[in-house]
């Protein structure tokens, strides 16, 4: 019976074994793993678990100051009194949140752009598994369209600051300005990882063997995106 | 023989998923990502019309939240390929770690939003 120990002792099968392997994973830019992962996108993978906790937090404290807002609203205001009908508080806090304000067909339009921009991300992936040379035409499209997502999320900053929903305003105000103002610092890190593939791939650097790089980067890209499915529902559509 | 056969399964199994490449065809198709991208679109439209129906409470945001984890479960499992490298992972081990990992993060907030009187 042949066991592994005496495979070991196979110095010209295992030479002709690691140099194929060798060869083969150069190739392709990463290396064994015991786990049948590479250890780049296992590292991405934890990473995006953190930032999973991350965004969980922030929405979380999102909810939490919305169900707090009719109390910190109401509390000590003289335009409210004790005898005021439940409705009317209600009413009267809500016409002091931001959901009046909400513009959604306008942020409706910025979520499709940023779907769209998964699409394109993909596409760049695949362009450049096939090195066919339209990757950096995808890249190109993906960091176009995160960009017009933040310009979208500037105006509408300003829009709200104008309103007078300011940070420090209130408690919604600073969780809300948090919650999408982090989300848009990690779209901008985005689309300046994105940029940094497209000079790569304007130089000639990008090929088949970068396969990797791109995937990591579409990633992240995509889970901005996911972070931005929820914060679209949680907070633009449920008022 | 045998041990000799499972050496060159298990490397070759190795090697071969360990870059996480699509180049051996367990990746979604172009034609399968525009569909999903349509699906996320009609999704999204579908979202935005609810919202407008004038709707208030669980028939507001039930459906609301469902068409979420399925946009939540396309993008993840087809633009991030989770679906693809999770079948690629055969040990369950991985899949537990972070399904579970999942389930105790969502415990968590969970427990925040009680201790919070957040549903008082």
């Amino acid at each position: 019976m042949t066991d592994v120990a005496a495979l070991d002792n196979r110095p010209v099968a295992n030479s002709y074994l690691a140099t194929a392997l060798d060869d083969h994973d150069d190739a392709h830019g990463g290396h064994r793993t015991s786990l049948g992962l590479s250890n780049m996108k296992l590292a991405m993978w934890l990473f995006l678990g953190s930032e999973c906790l991350l965004f969980g937090a922030l929405i979380s404290t999102y909810l939490l100051s919305k169900a707090r807002f009719v109390t910190e609203v109401v509390a000590g205001n003289p335009l409210v009194t004790s005898t005021m009908p439940a409705e009317l508080i209600q009413e009267f806090a809500e016409s002091q949140s931001v959901e009046p304000m909400y513009d959604i067909p306008f942020t409706s339009a910025s979520s499709f752009i940023l779907l769209m921009s998964s699409l394109t991300m993909v596409l760049a992936h695949k362009a450049t598994v096939e090195d066919n040379g339209q990757n950096k035409i995808w890249l190109s499209a993906t960091a176009l369209l995160g960009s017009i997502f933040i310009a979208g999320q500037v105006y509408e900053f300003t829009a709200f600051y104008r309103e007078g929903l300011t940070y420090t305003g209130n408690l919604f105000g600073s969780a809300f300005y948090t919650l999408t103002g982090f989300h848009g610092a990690h779209v901008t890190g985005g689309i300046l990882m994105l940029l940094s593939l497209v000079y790569m791939a304007f130089r000639g650097k990008l090929r088949s063997d970068r396969a990797e790089t791109v995937e990591l980067v579409g990633l992240y890209w995509h889970f901005v995106d996911i972070v931005w499915v929820l914060i679209f529902t949680i907070v633009y559509l449920i008022p | 023989m045998a041990a000799d056969t499972q050496l060159h399964a298990d490397t070759s199994t190795d090697t071969h998923v360990g870059h996480g490449h699509d180049d051996h065809g367990v990746h979604p198709t172009e034609r399968q990502y525009w569909l999903v991208f349509v699906a996320l679109f009609v999704l999204t439209g579908l979202e935005v019309a609810w919202s407008y129906l004038g709707l208030e409470g669980v028939a507001l945001w039930l459906p609301l939240l469902v068409m979420m984890t399925v946009k939540f479960l396309l993008v993840a499992g087809a633009f991030m390929h989770l679906y693809f490298d999770l079948k690629i992972l055969n040990g369950r081990l991985f899949a537990w770690a972070f399904g579970g990992s999942l389930v105790v993060a969502m415990s968590v907030y969970v427990v925040v939003f009680f201790a919070f009187d957040m549903f008082a």
